[in-house]
């Protein structure tokens, strides 16, 4: 079996180290990392996360004219012969950024298990604990150099938020998530009053002192992390101010408009804009078992609104190309139609968008059959996907990490990007 | 005259279907019932047949959420936009307004007199039209658009007064208009705030709205119907709702609540001749006929349906109501059952 180089550099770093596997092995894979080069490159990823599982019927899918239908019409997007929901009038005309995925078959129908999936990218192993995507990018695509949060996770919405999985796993807690829930600002990120910036500074360096005291002569994967983490506190403290809308211009407020998603969506921006490599907004809660249409009637009203002023927003500061927004839920919901007027859980056939960095805009992957009970063309997993998002922002879907000896991909073995989608 | 007692009905037949039934109008003269669907037809149906056939007049292309008769013409309403007068014989078209609204048709209303046809839509406009010539003759609107939540209001039923001189309409934040039908004048705004569940911390979002309204026989009181207030929005969870006001003062006179095994939409209310008792029907997943005596204020009989119930048609003698829902068709009859002898 051959050894990659970055396996040889693993082993020869962690043999000059005289360690075993711990996150500090990780932060020496790191500085050699293939990803220095993509840091410079300053990719982003932002993740629209429609928590609870949005229609793809309503949304991306359409299947306009059939029992399944639902009563929403299916209207001509920019692109020719693609449709997409009624509901959606302003991303129709914005397609040409975005590929639509519609063969997703991830086969996990409840909220918690279809959560993990889709933040994981692959099924939970018992004794290995996997990053999720917002902690594999933080790593990859996160700038020592500037002063900002690698990792954003914002879910306001009591219902779900637990599925929401926020998971640096084997990374270590350097790559977890900054998770906002109560405030779209963090808590307690402010320097308290009485304490001066000396203060301050000098209470980190007694820290250090006595973690480097306590360290010495002993391995801990959880000290590592837990050092570097602290190690950015500072920086931290310094990107408030982006949390802080009061300086955004009016114009701008204005075309975002009030809601909380659109708030989140203008932090995000700022975020991205300053650097931050992930950000993942969340808007719950989209689980529609009663009253399906009138629920994505103001849900997706929303999200069009929302994204479409994203998408032109970044676009017209530049940030798009370096930037993918992905919209993407645990799962989708049934075509078939309850009694309600709802629908349930559904994981066989649904869909995902990715619009930016590294996509090839205008594009449709997948097809689902005329009632949208199944994918007729292209079936992909949650995998596919994974892989097809690293590496729309440059990163090697097959790049391996190591937790002691073991190498772990990125993606699941033998799985592939979808290169239709990929610029 | 037969005297219809809700202790005596019971559901005589049903029919299958794979569609959603929506809508249903019944002539009173002929019998003949229509049904408006989610395949975008209607149909007109003799649903005692022993196997009814659909016979489908094709034009809309989304729900039917809307359907009533003039006498010689049945006209649709659908979230396709359009109203089209239907040709009861021929099934053809006699008249198709393309864009009778800027947004989804939600329903349709005649008045006593078969003069106008009323139609409600998301555009949150209710528009009186001429019955015979198809001519749009007012516009009444008032209704906010956007709910203070951000979220696109929604406009869902009228109705008219017997004395065709008031419109009442409701919407989906739980609000009652009250217009003058002559003039257009919008006259008083009543609410039942109970019927619209915001939910601004677990899920962010909304459900129910007022989806039924009725005048009573002498014009005097106004019955509105939909949901109570729901823990979790994502079920209709709640039992249905009927609130019953005077007109006049606008005074709210009592509100009517089903029991657990009874959740979801009161989707239509009937008010028996007499005005003593009203039927509501609905449901959730499951769907029900509910009966509340006026006097009494109280519910005094409900009845599990075969199907969530979206609207009936009752036949003037009260002697047999005939519904349209999902997947279903039902018939019902409020004749005693003959007792055997022996």
């Amino acid at each position: 079996m051959s050894v990659n180089p970055g396996r040889r550099r693993f082993l020869g770093g962690a043999a000059a180290a005289g360690v075993a596997a711990s996150s500090m092995n990780m932060d020496i894979l790191k500085a050699e990392s293939l990803s220095n080069e993509l840091k410079k490159n300053g990719k982003r990823v932002l993740l629209l996360w429609l928590a609870g599982g949005a229609s793809q019927l309503e949304t991306w899918d359409p299947k306009p004219g059939r029992l399944t239908g639902g009563p929403y019409q299916a209207i001509q997007t920019s692109l020719p012969g693609v449709q997409i929901s009624e509901l959606m009038p302003k991303m129709a005309t914005r397609l040409h950024n975005t590929a639509l995925i519609r063969s997703l078959n991830t086969q996990i129908g409840d909220h918690g298990g279809g959560a993990r999936l889709m933040h994981l990218g692959r099924r939970d192993e018992p004794n290995l604990k996997y990053p999720d995507m917002g902690s594999v990018l933080a790593r990859e695509l996160g700038r020592p150099d500037l002063q900002v949060p690698d990792y954003v996770s914002f879910y306001t919405a009591t219902e779900g938020r637990g599925n929401a999985v926020g998971q640096p796993g084997f990374l270590g807690a350097r790559y977890a998530p900054m998770f906002l829930t109560t405030d779209n600002k963090p808590a307690h990120l402010s320097r308290l009053e009485d304490i001066t910036d000396l203060d301050h500074k000098e209470r980190a360096d007694l820290r250090q002192l006595l973690s480097n005291r306590f360290a010495k002569g002993r391995v801990s994967e959880s000290l590592g992390s837990h050092n570097v983490a602290y190690g950015r506190v500072r920086g931290l403290m310094s990107s408030e101010k982006l949390f802080d809308l009061s300086d955004e211009p009016q114009k701008i407020k204005d075309r975002y408009g009030n809601s909380l998603f659109a708030q989140q969506a203008m932090v995000a921006r700022r975020l991205v804009e300053a650097g931050t490599p992930f950000v993942k907004v969340a808007r719950a809660w989209w689980d529609s078992h009663g009253q399906n249409f009138e629920t994505h009637l103001e849900l997706v009203t929303e999200l069009d609104h929302v994204m479409s002023t994203l998408l032109d927003d970044l676009e017209e500061r530049g940030l798009l190309e370096d930037t993918l927004v992905i919209t993407l839920a645990e799962f989708g919901r049934t075509p078939t139609i309850n009694a309600s007027l709802g629908r349930d859980h559904f994981a066989r056939a649904w869909s995902a968008s990715l619009t930016g960095c590294g996509i090839k805009g205008g594009t449709v992957f997948g097809a689902t059959d005329e009632d949208g009970q199944h994918v007729k063309d292209n079936e992909i997993g949650a995998a596919e996907l994974f892989a097809t998002i690293y590496k729309a922002v440059g990163i090697d879907p097959h790049h391996e990490y190591f937790v002691g000896s073991r190498p772990i991909p990125l993606v699941d073995p033998g799985t592939h990007a979808i290169d239709e989608v990929l610029a | 005259m037969f005297q219809a007692d809700p202790q005596n009905f019971r559901e005589l037949k049903t029919t299958t279907r794979p569609d959603i039934m929506l809508r249903m109008v019944r002539n009173e003269d002929s019998g003949e019932i229509y049904v408006g669907s989610s395949d975008a037809n209607v149909y007109r149906v003799d649903p005692m047949a022993e196997t009814p056939e659909f016979l489908p007049f094709q034009g809309h292309t989304s729900y039917v959420m809307g359907l009533v008769d003039t006498g010689k013409m049945i006209v649709s309403g659908s979230y396709d936009k359009s109203l089209i007068w239907w040709n009861k014989e021929t099934q053809e078209q006699v008249r198709r307004v393309e864009l009778a609204h800027d947004r989804w048709v939600r329903n349709l209303t005649i008045t006593p007199d078969k003069k106008h046809v009323l139609s409600v839509s998301d555009d949150m406009v209710c528009k009186v039209w001429d019955a015979e010539s198809g001519d749009l003759v007012r516009e009444l609107k008032s209704h906010v658009k956007v709910t203070e939540h951000g979220f696109p209001n929604m406009l869902y039923a009228a109705a008219v007064s017997p004395d065709g001189k008031l419109i009442a309409t409701v919407d989906r934040i739980a609000k009652i208009k009250i217009w003058d039908f002559a003039t257009g004048e919008e006259l008083k705004e009543l609410e039942a705030p109970k019927c619209y569940t915001w939910d601004s911390k677990a899920r962010i979002h909304a459900i129910g709205g007022i989806r039924s309204v009725a005048f009573s026989p002498d014009g005097t009181q106004l019955a509105v119907g939909g949901i109570g207030q729901i823990g979790n929005v994502d079920h209709l969870g709640a039992a249905g709702r009927v609130e019953l006001f005077d007109v006049a003062s606008g005074e709210k006179l009592h509100m009517f609540e089903g029991d657990d095994k009874h959740k979801g939409l009161v989707e239509q209310i009937v008010f028996h001749p007499s005005g003593k008792w009203i039927m509501a029907v609905g449901g959730d997943h499951g769907g029900w006929i509910q009966f509340m005596d006026l006097d009494k204020k109280e519910v005094i009989k409900q009845v599990k349906a075969p199907m969530h119930v979206h609207q009936i048609a009752v036949t003037s003698d009260f002697s047999m109501a005939y519904g349209a829902g999902h997947n279903r068709l039902a018939v019902w009859s409020f004749v005693p059952e003959e007792k055997t002898e022996g």
